[in-house]
């Protein structure tokens, strides 16, 4: 434990180096990620002829500028990066070293946060000199747990994708299962469009799966759509709850996906 | 003489890639499975949209189907017939295996756009094509001869457009190597191109239709079906086609010229 | 003259990435970049039918030249001619003249069997028929490729790949050979078979082949003519064995047991003494001598050799890097 926590600043470091180095991957990762601009633009047209269900202009606006910086911020790929290094055998080489796998993951991924913040402030720029920005929250409890909420969405979100990586040492098509999965996750989180304007059978569902806790919560907190604190705390403990259950499933995961592969030869 | 001997070697690419597919025949069973799937996930915000009102920006429910029923149609020949090559040719490139390509006397852009195929992605087209049959259907009228010949010459100056566009984003591989997520790049940005054109106001209009000219590529061919495509805008969309078409070949060969470090 | 080179040279700008954080960011803007000579003029003419080898240690530009020569790199300076034509051009015509194998990568689709690899190269080089079919029968029976050829490429072991991945770039009966490393990993008995099928192909189709080996028991079996570069530059071309006797004019002298110990200082250096067997390096102004010094203390299984071309070729980098300037390496592929 005390080597893995001595190792991590240098993995981060190691992280950050690698993330600037292959930064031209992570500008077309980025502009991958068009999908919130693509419904922005066709929301402002809909609520520009007509409120849609009470959502005005510049509701949608703050929706899904602030879910646009909420998914750079939180996402990564580490699912992708797990499955191909299991399809090409280099996880053998990380499960011959002294710390726990996990750490490696956690430095690369946490490292290129700072880059990708970077990437995101000329958004987050745009929103603040826009109209949206009076309907984002200003007291210092609001803005302590959008803070909190943002660290909890990039736990649950490495557990998530930490646990379909795993599931490479299952299945063959384990790329197959995480496009499925985000095709869940694009209506459950309200990343396609919000969850508030969604048929109430659906949110019933959204509401015990983990993605809503991912972006919809941290989102709904920073556009005041939870105005009282204590409500908006109880979403922040839920979506932690979640990111502990997670990275605890994820290690059980990869703990019996290991077992499996050394049986069966890496 | 030319055109048989790339008519033979595009047969001899087609098959091979149809053998190897042959031998995955269990993908084609989960792929009809995945492509009901986002069929159906396609369909949820213009559900959503449509539930609410009856026409956005002029396009009633089943107009807009039919955009959304020509983006599932070149979107299952984007990923069935231009993506796969793209992942054979970056991992070439990677490899070093791309120098045999360049040593064969056939055209490499040729070879290269050829390289792969996923058949099994018909199954896409065909669920594009039933929902193109159903858009029709909730419209109460069919389109006419003449509309219909309109909206393939359409839809094939829009594929021209996704290969061009593709074509140049392989070229950047050759500056840039580790281009994993490319794949990933083109149908991303391809995203907006299930929404007619004219859906989007001011700076999002500018950028979709000239920046990224996705309304070539599903809004055109849908309004010739529909018949409201205007001559001007017809021809501006073959203009348009064979521009891009130009330009990709020039960046092909800037690239080629690179990678075989010819400037140095 | 099949292949005429005149100095040649390639250069390449390759940028430079310093270790550490704040260098990192520093990159992100400015890069720095050294320029490598991994060929600096070098010029060599080779016939019709001749076969030679390149050697040099790693990095020293063998690659780069072969690029070169194939087509597949412009090159900074100088004129290269193989087969009448300027290979960077890539006309056609000349590629359907020469081949290049890679012994590192290769050309086989993975998923298919070789037989759709030649299906392909068929077509590519437009190979008729018949033609295609009388010259796989000819690779199939010199390489021994009855029931491989049928089955997916990931399932063959790699001598089968290295097999099938030579008759794929012969199917078109190319007249010059580019081999680069073509028995790397290979088991002894495969490099055996792979080289005589090289030397037999050549002979009968008087096919001219450029090759470069690690392992100099290729060369030595297959090259009547080295050309040796090192750092970018030319050191020596001509004859193998002429090289050898002036490199190191020495004999090796094997024996089993005969003389005495104190004797056998007197014999010449030496290089080997395990089980009873002793080896010693001998000038050979003094072969005479000490084989007869053997002989009369019955020496048992005596045996003369020329010394092994490993230590020729370090002796020949270590006299060249002490008179010439520090060596430029390649760039990574």
């Amino acid at each position: 434990m005390m080597r893995t926590l001595r190792a991590m600043p240098t993995l981060i470091r190691v992280g950050m180096v690698e993330a600037i180095a292959y930064r031209a991957e992570m500008v077309v990762w980025l502009l991958t990620t068009t999908m919130p601009l693509v419904m922005l633009g066709l929301w402002t047209s809909v609520a520009d002829e007509a409120p849609f269900r009470a959502w005005g202009t510049r509701d949608f606006v703050a929706y899904y500028l602030v879910a646009l910086i909420v998914r750079n911020l939180t996402s990564n790929w580490v699912a992708w990066q797990i499955s191909e290094e299991i399809r090409t055998g280099a996880v053998s080489g990380r499960l011959l070293r002294p710390v726990h796998p996990f750490t490696g993951y956690l430095g690369t991924h946490l490292g290129a946060v700072p880059l990708r913040a970077v990437a995101v402030a000329p958004v987050l720029v745009i929103l603040l000199w826009s109209s949206a920005r009076g309907v984002l929250v200003t007291d210092v409890a609001h803005l302590a747990l959008v803070a909190a909420a943002i660290v909890g969405a990039w736990l649950l979100t490495f557990g998530v994708f930490l646990c379909l990586g795993s599931l490479g040492f299952f299945l063959d098509k384990a790329m197959g299962i995480i496009e499925v999965y985000f095709g869940v996750f694009a209506i459950m989180s309200g990343y396609l469009i919000p969850l508030a304007l969604l048929p109430a059978w659906v949110r019933d569902i959204a509401a015990v799966l983990p993605f809503r806790s991912m972006l919809g919560d941290p989102v709904a907190i920073a556009i005041g759509r939870v105005p009282d604190a204590g409500d908006a705390a109880r979403l922040v403990a839920l979506q932690w709850g979640w990111a502990i259950a997670l990275l605890a499933l994820a290690s059980w995961l990869w703990r019996t996906g290991v077992r499996r592969y050394e049986a069966f030869g890496g | 003489m030319r055109l048989g001997y790339y008519a033979r070697l595009f047969a001899v690419q087609a098959r091979a890639s149809l053998t190897t597919a042959m031998q995955y025949r269990a993908d084609f069973l989960v792929q009809g499975l995945t492509s009901l799937y986002w069929l159906g996930w396609n369909l949820v915000p213009l559900l959503v949209l449509y539930d609410d009102r009856s026409s956005v920006a002029g396009w009633s429910f089943g107009a807009a189907l039919v955009v959304m029923a020509h983006f599932v149609i070149v979107r299952g020949i984007l990923e069935g017939a231009i993506n796969p090559s793209l992942g054979a040719v970056v991992e070439q490139i990677r490899s070093g295996a791309f120098d045999y390509t360049l040593l064969r006397p056939a055209d490499a852009q040729f070879l290269v756009s050829t390289a792969r195929f996923a058949p099994w992605r018909a199954l896409d087209v065909l669920g594009g094509v039933g929902l193109l049959i159903y858009a029709f259907v909730r419209l109460g009228h069919g389109p006419s001869p003449a509309q219909v010949g309109a909206g393939l010459v359409l839809l094939a100056a829009g594929l021209a457009v996704m290969y061009g566009l593709w074509i140049m984003i392989v070229a950047t591989a050759f500056w840039v190597v580790r281009m994993d997520n490319l794949i990933y790049l083109l149908s991303s940005v391809f995203d907006a191109a299930r929404w007619p054109a004219s859906v989007f106001r001011g700076v999002w209009r500018v950028v979709f239709t000239f920046v990224i000219p996705l309304a070539l590529m599903t809004t055109f061919p849908a309004r010739a079906l529909l018949g409201t495509v205007t001559w001007q805008a017809g021809i501006g969309c073959l203009v348009g086609a064979i521009l891009i078409s130009i330009a990709a070949r020039l960046v092909w060969r800037l690239a080629l010229r690179s990678y075989t470090s010819a400037s140095s | 003259m099949t292949i005429e080179v005149a100095g040649l040279s390639k250069h390449f700008r390759v940028h430079r990435r310093p270790p550490g954080l704040a260098a990192a960011v520093r990159s992100l803007w400015h890069r720095r970049y050294d320029t490598v000579k991994a060929v600096d003029d070098i010029s060599f003419t080779i016939a019709r039918g001749e076969r030679v080898g390149f050697l040099g240690p790693n990095g020293a530009g063998k690659t780069t030249t072969m690029k070169v020569l194939s087509g597949l790199l412009h090159p900074t300076a100088g004129t290269v001619r193989v087969e009448g034509h300027q290979p960077f051009r890539r006309e056609p015509d000349f590629l359907r003249r020469i081949t290049l194998v890679m012994g590192q990568k290769q050309q086989l689709l993975w998923d298919l069997p070789p037989s759709e690899t030649y299906a392909l190269n068929r077509a590519v080089f437009g190979v008729d028929p018949a033609q295609a079919a009388q010259t796989l029968g000819e690779l199939t029976e010199l390489l021994g490729l009855a029931g491989l050829t049928d089955k997916p490429t990931r399932q063959l072991s790699l001598g089968e790949r290295m097999k099938c991945e030579l008759a794929a770039a012969l199917l078109h009966r190319p007249t010059t050979l580019f081999l680069d490393e073509p028995t790397i990993g290979l088991d002894v008995a495969m490099q055996v078979t792979i080289r005589d099928f090289i030397r037999d192909y050549n002979q009968r189709h008087d096919a001219t082949v450029l090759l470069t080996s690690h392992y100099m028991d290729d060369v030595v079996a297959l090259c009547p003519r080295v050309i040796v570069i090192d750092g970018g530059r030319l050191i020596h071309d001509g004859d193998l064995r002429a090289l050898v006797k002036t490199m190191i004019p020495d004999k090796l002298v094997s024996f089993t047991g005969g003389v005495p110990a104190d004797e056998v200082a007197r014999l010449g250096e030496v290089v080997k003494a395990e089980g009873g067997r002793t080896t010693v390096r001998v000038p050979e102004a003094r072969l005479r001598e000490v084989v007869s010094h053997v002989l009369d203390r019955a020496g048992a299984d005596l045996a003369v050799e020329d010394p092994p071309l490993e230590d020729v070729m370090r002796k020949l980098f270590k006299d060249k890097r002490a008179s010439a300037p520090a060596p430029a390496g390649e760039p990574p592929p």
